[in-house]
């Protein structure tokens, strides 16, 4: 770890003007949960630390809001999983929080700092001897001809097949999130599905967030169908693990009818992967264990597969269905 | 002998051990310490054309970088399995030499963890490579047949009757390979060491499962005496074999502390670990078994073949094991060493029991599908009293008790036998399998100094090695009852080179190895207090005696050593040698044994295979520790769930080294993911054996484990599963 200096942010004002003092060799220090991890790898060799922990304004959880559910960046991945209204009225969303990683990480971790969580990919995370594009620009991808079982069905390029690992976003991606960030133009607010970037042929550029932008909230439109959603994950054990492959299902029913339905897939893709296609599929059919599987089969068309993790393509497809039963069931 | 069973004593550091208080070697933190980081190899093999270190020098807070370049005479304390002390002959940084990828080429120290940790990053190096192979079928790996090593003198190959015409003739045959990935530890206190010069002497803390070859081994690396090393190990957070000798960075550690006059500190930090100490091997078998109509087993063929390095023989003892899971009179094994760039493998828990096991438990349950006899009935009726490979009697062997008893608790009657014939009511399918396992009654020579005082304290030194299997409380447990004691007032000192000489502590020969002694030592304690208690000793406690002599304390020393032990092993025991007697003695063959019966969920849809409940029931002699014990089981459960469910350290052929090189990718068992474990022993005294009548447990608690697994999913399922882990793709 090369050494760093470390400043502590008094507001999202001084956080933002810090960052534009400091240049881009700057990161923000949220848990530190996947910063220092990396900073340890030397995939992360910051110069300047802001540590944004303390600001009492990007800490709220605010379910009270007529329309929308408010997560300040910096609640904790804990305490938005234990909140009764998340708990209840969207289990989706607390499902794939308290489903990653491990208590003491998700005591520590931040659910702004989630979002920006970076792939398991080990050639990656590895470094020297391997030829990784995201890591070292134009030194290939080294996990093409190698173990490929974690990697990617869909969002892939020649330059680069890794997975985007993390499970809240893809929830967020279902539920039609939006991220407010400050920076050094000013606010913005964009869709959770406009914050991730397919590798094309860049795949260390992984987000659209520009050099001093900091993510402050994340909202979620409140919406019946909140009730009738899982965040179904199947991983190597039952805890502690990155999905294999995840599906967030949210249903909206009417009787046996699907009014509305919203897929999004997790531990398949470059990116948090909404499958609209696969929704329209369930809009306006009655709900039949057929109609989730065909659902799957949508949600699953078009995959790459490389060595390795074609049988996800199938596990896929029974965990869309699998899916779409719990939600059914809740709602 | 006291023919009473044990007590339920609690684990004597449980308190300790609960608030932070047991110093671990990895968390020494003693004043003025200096701190030591590695700079790896990227190359898969090769030799280092050019390093540089200056940046690495100039660093804030560095106070030496060693390298082949400027480490002087520094030597190979060889291999363990090859008269040396070390898990490999391979010493790094005394050439330029690259073996495999992750060794080290560089050791930085420097006044904290974090400047030598950066420093380390700072060093480059260039290489000339050469080609490499990491898989056992990559082109240029070579197949060396142990029997024609020096290997074969203490594991001959298997060669009962004549089992390739027995098989051929065999009305029923069942023919199936398998295979297992390589595997790794993993401890919890990573491997660390604490090197130390106090006026002269040199101080070893270091977690280790074998003081004795540390010392010897630094003794032969550095150019000692040996007399002027002291190596303490008190407790070790997790060994599981990878801590059963010398390792590299100790001899390092040593070097730095020697050359700074300062004490050394090296934590390897895990993704190194994977490349600095051992790891199960990856092997395959071929496994052939005849039997008759009725179920008799009549031959069977175990051809093994498993990892080894470049630079030494790791044996294989594979089909030693499976010959002594029933009474097979015609057994043949061969074992095959595929040499493989990486570095040594070693002794991971149940080393060839826990695959050989897996492999030949299969077989059997193939058999007893093809012949349609209940898998419990048909290992029943393969029981015996004898060794087959020998011709020997057995000192005991009560695995038949072991699976009636476990079949009683499993409830195992209400079984029904078609693979997919049991639902559970979410309409996942239900698997119930069984497995024995079996592991070598071994036994080394061991010294006991036992000493009591006039304030009641009890001293006990001897040769043994606590890692949490609970050494300590199975000590306190026989001394109390022996002298009629608290369990409170006995303190052991063990680990620790200048207690006692301290033998390898592995094998699952530890209590053997200690308990005969320390019982020996305690009876004659008890008849020097006759001596002195003219009136008797009836009634009084130790220390009254001893006060009522006007004495202040009162010593004995015993040694004990393995059947048919010649007396000069106590000399190999005190060269830091192996000394390990058995399984085959001159009047007998001992063994330990266990029943596995394991219930399998198979998700319906997704498939995933989950654990419910696990029934082990242990016949390893007299269990002097049933708490400590029962734990022993149940981590050896979790162990062969682990391997036959999740583990497996990835290779990629084009860099060689291990990838998934962290807790977080190397699917290590969770708490989620184990279910109710429920163990009984059988607890019958092997007094043949041994006076304490104790025969080994860890390593048997895993073998069968895996195989039960494997049984399951096939009840549930169907499908015959032969290469571990089996994972999600094995049975969607
Ligand atoms: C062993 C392990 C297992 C895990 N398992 C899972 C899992 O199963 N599923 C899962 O989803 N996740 C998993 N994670 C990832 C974990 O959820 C993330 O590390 C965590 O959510 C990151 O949050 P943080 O607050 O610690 O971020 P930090 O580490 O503090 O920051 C992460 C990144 O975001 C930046 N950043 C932080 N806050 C902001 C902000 N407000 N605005 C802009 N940039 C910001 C930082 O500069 C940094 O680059 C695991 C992590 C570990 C270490
Ligand atoms: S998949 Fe992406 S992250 Fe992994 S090696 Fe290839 S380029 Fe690197």
């Amino acid at each position: 770890m090369q050494p760093f200096d470390y400043v502590r942010a008094t507001s999202v004002a001084d956080a933002v003007r810090a960052f534009g003092a400091a240049g881009p060799d700057t990161r923000l220090l949220a848990g530190g949960t996947t910063l220092y991890d990396l900073m340890k790898l030397g995939v992360e060799t910051p110069a300047h630390v802001i540590d944004v922990n303390g600001l009492r304004e990007l800490e709220t959880i605010d379910t009270s809001q007529p329309d929308e559910l408010v997560f300040g960046a910096l609640a904790r991945m804990s305490d938005v999983a234990a909140d009764p209204v998340i708990a209840g009225e969207y289990p989706a969303l607390a499902e794939s929080l308290w489903r990653a990683a491990s208590q003491q990480l998700r005591n520590m971790a931040s659910v702004g700092g989630n979002l920006l969580q970076r792939t398991r990919c080990a050639y990656f995370r590895g470094g020297e001897p391997f030829a990784c594009n995201k890591r070292a620009p134009g030194s290939g991808c080294a996990a093409q001809e190698g173990i490929d079982r974690g990697h990617a069905l869909f969002g892939g390029s020649e330059a680069c097949i890794a997975v985007y690992p993390g499970d809240w976003a893809v929830a967020l991606a279902a539920f039609e999130a939006q991220v407010d960030v400050e920076g050094p133009h000013g606010p913005r607010s964009l869709a959770i599905e406009a914050l991730h970037v397919e590798p094309g042929r860049t795949p260390d550029v992984e987000t659209t967030l520009a050099p001093g932008e900091i993510i402050v909230r994340i909202r979620v439109p409140k919406t019946p169908l909140g009730r009738a959603s899982t965040y179904h994950k199947i991983r190597d054990r039952e805890s502690y693990a990155f999905a294999l492959v995840s599906v967030a299902a949210a249903l909206r029913m009417e009787g046996d009818m699907v009014a509305e339905a919203r897929l999004a897939l997790g531990g398949v893709a470059t990116r948090p992967w909404r499958v609209r296609a696969a929704e329209a599929v369930l809009r306006g059919q009655p709900f039949t264990p057929a109609l989730a599987r065909r659902a799957g089969e949508a949600a699953l068309s078009g995959a790459r597969p490389g060595r390795m993790n074609a049988f996800k393509v199938e596990l896929g497809i029974r965990a869309v269905a699998d899916a779409l039963s719990i939600a059914r069931q809740r709602g | 002998m006291n023919m009473m069973p044990f007590a339920d004593l609690a684990r004597v550091d449980a308190h300790d051990k609960v608030r932070g208080a047991v110093a671990f070697a990895a968390d020494d933190a003693r004043p003025n310490l200096a701190y030591g980081a590695f700079a790896v190899a990227t190359i898969g093999k090769g030799r280092l054309a050019s390093l540089d270190v200056a940046a690495a020098e100039a660093a804030d807070g560095v106070r030496l970088v060693l390298t082949h370049a400027n480490i002087g005479a520094v030597a190979s304390a060889g291999f363990i399995m090859g008269g040396g002390y070390g898990f490999q002959s391979h010493q790094p940084l005394i050439s330029p030499e690259i073996a495999y990828r992750g060794e080290p080429i560089a050791l930085v120290v420097a006044d904290s963890l974090e400047a030598a940790t950066h420093a380390a990053a700072l060093v480059r190096a260039t290489y000339e490579t050469a080609p490499f192979a990491v898989e056992l079928d990559a082109p240029g790996v070579e197949v060396v047949d142990q029997a024609e090593t020096p290997l074969a003198h203490f594991i001959p190959p298997v060669a009962a009757g004549d089992a390739d015409a027995a098989y051929a003739r065999a009305p029923v045959q069942i023919d199936a390979r398998f295979a297992s990935a390589p595997q790794h530890q993993n401890p919890i206190e990573l491997i660390a060491c604490v090197a130390e010069w106090q006026a002269g002497r040199l101080v070893i803390h270091e977690g280790t499962q074998n003081a004795e070859a540390v010392r010897h081994g630094l003794a032969a690396a550095l150019g000692l005496d040996a007399g002027l090393i002291d190596v303490v190990s008190p407790f070790v957070g997790g060994g599981f074999g990878q801590k059963n000798s010398l390792q590299g960075h100790t001899v390092l550690a040593a070097e730095a502390a020697r050359r700074l006059a300062r004490p050394v500190k090296i934590v390897v930090p895990r993704a190194q670990l994977y490349h600095l100490a051992s790891f199960r091997p990856a092997n395959r078998h071929h496994v052939r078994l005849g039997a008759d109509r009725s179920g008799r087993m009549l031959a069977a063929i175990h051809e093994a073949q498993a990892q080894t390095s470049r630079h030494d023989l790791f044996p294989g003892e594979y089909a030693t094991t499976s010959a002594r899971l029933y009474g097979i009179a015609d057994f043949r094994g061969k074992d095959e060493l595929l040499r493989t760039d990486a570095q040594t493998p070693g002794y991971m828990r149940a080393p060839f029991e826990h695959i050989a096991c897996f492999a030949f438990e299969s077989c059997v349950d193939e058999l007893a599908y093809a012949l349609g006899i209940d898998p419990v009935a048909l290992r029943l009726a393969n029981d015996t009293t004898v060794d087959a490979v020998t011709g020997r009697p057995l000192s005991s062997r009560h695995v038949g008790q072991c699976l009636e008893r476990g079949a009683a608790m499993f409830g195992w009657e209400r079984r029904s036998m078609a693979p997919g014939s049991m639902r559970a009511e979410d309409g996942g399918l239900i698997g119930w399998g069984v497995a024995i396992g079996t592991y070598a009654g071994l036994r080394a020579p061991a010294i006991a100094k036992l000493k009591l005082t006039d304030d009641g304290r009890v001293e006990i030194r001897v040769g043994v090695h606590e890692m949490g299997q609970g050494v300590r409380t199975a000590l306190a447990a026989v001394l109390a009852r022996k002298l009629g004691i608290a369990p409170e007032h006995i303190v052991a000192i063990i680990g620790d080179t200048r207690a006692a000489p301290q033998h390898l502590t592995a094998g699952s020969w530890g209590t053997a190895t200690a308990i005969p002694v320390v019982e020996a030592a305690a009876d004659a304690l008890l008849a020097r207090l006759a001596e002195l208690a003219p009136g008797g000793v009836s009634n009084r406690e130790p220390a009254q005696i001893l006060r009522a002599a006007g004495l202040p304390e009162l010593a004995v020393e015993v040694q004990g050593k393995a059947p048919g032990q010649p007396d000069a092993i106590y000399d190999r025991l005190k060269a830091g040698l192996p000394s390990i007697g058995g399984p085959v003695y001159p009047e007998f063959v001992t063994y330990s044994y266990i029943a596995h019966f394991v219930e399998v969920r198979v998700e319906a849809t997704t498939r995933r295979v989950r654990v419910p409940r696990v029934v082990s029931v242990a016949d390893c002699g007299r269990v002097v520790s049933p708490r400590t014990a029962a734990s022993q089981v149940r981590g050896g459960v979790v162990w062969g769930i682990g391997a036959a469910l999740r583990e497996a350290s990835e290779v990629d052929p084009r860099y060689g080294g291990f990838l998934n090189a962290d807790l977080a990718e190397y699917a290590l068992p969770v708490n989620a993911d184990i279910g109710a474990i429920e163990v009984a022993f059988v607890d019958e005294p092997d007094t043949r054996f041994n006076s304490a009548g104790v025969k080994g447990l860890g390593e048997v608690s895993m073998a069968g484990v895996a195989a039960a697994i494997a049984n399951a999913i096939h009840h549930a399922t169907g499908k015959r599963l032969r290469e571990l882990p089996i994972r999600i793709e094995d049975v969607l």
